[in-house]
C-alpha cells in the first residue's frame, strides 16, 4: 500500500531543500469524494496531498503549461517542478521528454502505483451507486475499490472491473517507469480486459456499423475543443484546425483569405468534426498514451480513446512502438523499418 | 501539356460536375472523382509517361504533384475526402528509390496509419489507395487508375466523410 505520509513527506522535503519551485499533485476536492490537482509551494501545504482511485487528472498537463508560462515571463522561473505520476503520467512525461519538450533535470517524477488496479470512471461510480454521492473512495487491494458514501460512513468493497476507468481495465502497465522515486508496490500481472479489448471489439463490426456509430458521434460532438485543451500532447500554441493567429480586418485582401488554408470549418457539423477528429487522433500517433482524460473530459460522452487506442494498437502491433516507453528512441513517425507492412500497396 | 490522356483542371472541373449531378440522376453513369498525390520524382512522369505513350486510360483522376510521397500531410488525405473525392492516391517511388533515401518509407508507416483510422471510423477501405510507380512505369499508372475507377464504380459516391454544404 501507498503510504500518503511518505508522499507528503517527499514532496516536503523537495520544497524545503529548494530542489524544486513546485509539487504538482492531488488533494481533496470541495465537492464529493474526487480529488482534484493542485500545485504547492510551501512546505506545509504538502500535507493536503493525496493518493487515491480518485486521482483522475493526467496533471503532465500542468507541467506543459508551466512551460508555456515560462517561456512567455519577463523573468522566467525555470527551477525543475515536482510531479506525482501514475504509470500513464509518467508515460506522458516520457513522450515530451522524447519530444524535447523540456529536458529530465526539468522534472522530479514522483511516482505513485496503481495498486494492481487504477483509477475509478467516475461514470460508472454514479451509475454504480445509484444516484448517491461517494464520500470517501480507496484502495482496497487487488480487486476491490472501497467505497463510502454521504450518509452512509460504512465501506462497501465494489469489485474493480466494474467502476474503473476503461484504460485501467486494459493498462499494460501501472507503474511509473520513469521516475526518480515510487510509492508502492510494482504490481504487474493484472486481470482485468486484454490491452486494445476495446479497440478490438470495435473493429469487429461491419464497416457500415462502424461509419453508422462514428457519424453519430460525430454529429454529436460540440467543438468545444475539451479534449484538445486537457491532453498534455496537444501543446501547440496554434491547432491546424482552427487558426486564431489570423486576424480577419477591414485591410485583410480577398486575396489573402483565400490563400489561407483552411482544413476544415470550424462549424459544428458531421464531416467538418469528423476532419477534427481524424486530424486528433493521427497527430497523436505514437505520442497518445492513454491516459483517458479526453474521454473523461467530453460533456457529450464521446468515445474518443477508441480512435487513440485504435493507432496505438497498430503501432504496437505492427511497428512494435510504445508510446513514451523509450526517450531515446525515434517517434513513431520519423522512424521506419524495412518489414513495416507494404502489402496494402499496389 | 505533353500528356494527352491527362485531363486540364478546367476539363475535369466541368466533367466533376456532371458527374455529381450525373450520380443523382438515376440511370446516368457515375463517374468516379479521383485525387491523385503523385510524387514528383517517380509516379508523376510515370503519368506523363502514360500520356506520352499514348495509353488509353480513365480521365478521372487530378493529379497534384508533390516533392515527395514522405510529404503528403493526412490533411490532405481527409480534406480531399472532404471536398467530396471518391477515392484519393498517393503514388510515390519504389522503396529504396526515394530521391530523399527515405521519404516513401516514413509514407508507408504514416498512411498505413491514416487507411486503418479510415476504415476504423468506417469509410469503405477502397477508397483510399497507395501505390509505387516509377518513372518507366507507364502502363502500371495506367492500370492502378483503371483498377482504382471500377471498383470506385462498384462502390458509387462517397458521402461518408463529404461535406454537406
Ligand atoms: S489523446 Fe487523450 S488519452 Fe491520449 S494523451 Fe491525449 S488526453 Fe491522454
Ligand atoms: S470534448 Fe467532446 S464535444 Fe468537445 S470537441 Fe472534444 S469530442 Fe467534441
Amino acid at each position: 500500500m501507498v503510504n500518503v505520509e511518505e508522499i507528503r513527506d517527499y514532496a516536503a522535503n523537495l520544497l524545503k531543500k529548494g530542489e524544486v519551485k513546485s509539487v504538482l499533485g492531488f488533494r481533496r476536492g470541495s465537492a464529493s469524494a474526487f480529488a482534484e490537482p493542485c500545485t504547492i509551494t510551501d512546505v506545509g501545504e504538502a500535507t493536503s496531498l493525496v493518493w487515491d482511485p480518485t486521482c483522475l487528472n493526467n496533471l503532465t498537463l500542468y507541467l506543459v503549461k508551466d512551460r508555456k508560462q515560462q517561456a512567455a515571463a519577463k523573468n522566467p522561473d525555470n527551477r525543475p517542478v515536482g510531479i506525482v505520476a501514475k504509470g500513464c503520467d509518467s508515460r506522458a512525461i516520457g513522450v515530451l521528454l522524447q519530444e524535447n519538450y523540456f529536458k529530465r533535470e526539468d522534472v522530479v517524477v514522483i511516482g505513485v502505483s496503481c495498486e494492481g488496479t487504477g483509477v475509478v470512471d467516475p461514470r460508472k461510480l454514479s451509475a454504480k451507486l445509484k444516484g448517491r454521492t461517494a464520500s470517501r473512495v480507496t484502495f482496497g487491494g487487488a480487486d476491490g475499490i472501497n467505497v463510502s458514501v454521504y450518509g452512509d460512513e460504512t465501506e462497501t468493497v465494489i469489485p474493480a472491473r466494474e467502476i474503473l476507468a476503461d484504460r485501467c481495465l486494459e493498462c499494460r502497465a501501472a507503474v511509473p517507469a520513469l521516475n526518480d522515486v515510487v510509492f508502492g508496490e510494482a504490481v504487474g500481472a493484472r486481470e482485468f480486459d486484454e490491452p486494445f479489448h476495446a479497440a478490438k471489439e470495435a473493429e469487429s463490426l461491419s464497416a457500415d456499423e462502424r461509419w453508422a456509430t462514428w457519424e453519430h458521434h460525430f454529429d454529436r460532438c460540440l467543438r468545444c475543443f475539451a479534449c484538445r485543451a486537457v491532453c498534455p500532447m496537444c501543446y501547440c500554441p496554434e491547432c491546424v484546425v482552427d487558426s486564431t493567429t489570423f486576424v480577419v480586418t477591414l485591410g485583410t485582401s480577398a486575396e489573402e483569405k483565400a490563400n489561407r488554408i483552411r482544413w476544415c470549418e470550424r462549424s459544428a457539423n458531421t464531416s467538418e468534426s469528423a476532419v477534427y477528429h481524424l486530424t486528433r487522433t493521427i497527430h497523436l500517433a505514437g505520442r497518445c498514451i492513454d491516459c483517458g482524460e479526453c474521454e473523461r473530459v467530453c460533456p457529450v460522452n464521446i468515445p474518443l480513446r477508441l480512435l487513440n487506442t485504435k493507432l496505438e494498437k497498430e503501432a504496437f502491433e505492427m511497428f512494435e512502438y510504445q508510446a513514451g516507453h523509450d526517450i531515446e528512441q525515434a517517434s513513431l513517425l520519423s522512424s521506419f523499418r524495412d518489414e513495416d507492412p507494404n502489402s496494402f500497396i499496389r | 501539356m505533353s500528356n494527352p490522356s491527362k485531363v486540364t483542371k478546367a476539363e475535369d472541373d466541368t466533367q466533376g460536375r456532371a458527374s455529381v449531378a450525373g450520380a443523382r440522376k438515376p440511370g446516368a453513369t457515375f463517374e468516379p472523382r479521383i485525387v491523385a498525390f503523385l510524387c514528383k520524382w517517380c509516379s508523376s512522369a510515370g503519368s506523363d509517361l502514360a500520356g506520352v505513350s499514348r495509353i488509353q486510360y480513365s480521365a478521372n483522376a487530378t493529379p497534384i504533384t508533390i516533392p515527395c510521397s514522405g510529404s503528403v500531410s493526412p490533411m490532405y488525405i481527409l480534406s480531399a475526402f472532404n471536398k467530396g473525392a471518391d477515392g484519393v492516391l498517393i503514388s510515390g517511388c519504389h522503396p529504396g528509390d526515394c530521391h530523399y533515401m527515405e521519404g516513401n518509407y516514413l509514407a508507408r508507416r504514416k498512411l498505413y496509419l491514416v487507411k486503418e483510422l479510415l476504415q476504423f471510423i468506417g469509410l469503405e477501405s477502397e477508397r483510399f489507395r497507395m501505390s509505387w510507380v516509377s518513372a518507366a512505369e507507364g502502363a502500371k499508372f495506367a492500370e492502378v487508375v483503371d483498377e482504382f475507377v471500377e471498383d470506385l464504380r462498384v462502390l458509387g459516391p462517397q458521402n461518408r466523410l463529404k461535406a454537406k454544404r
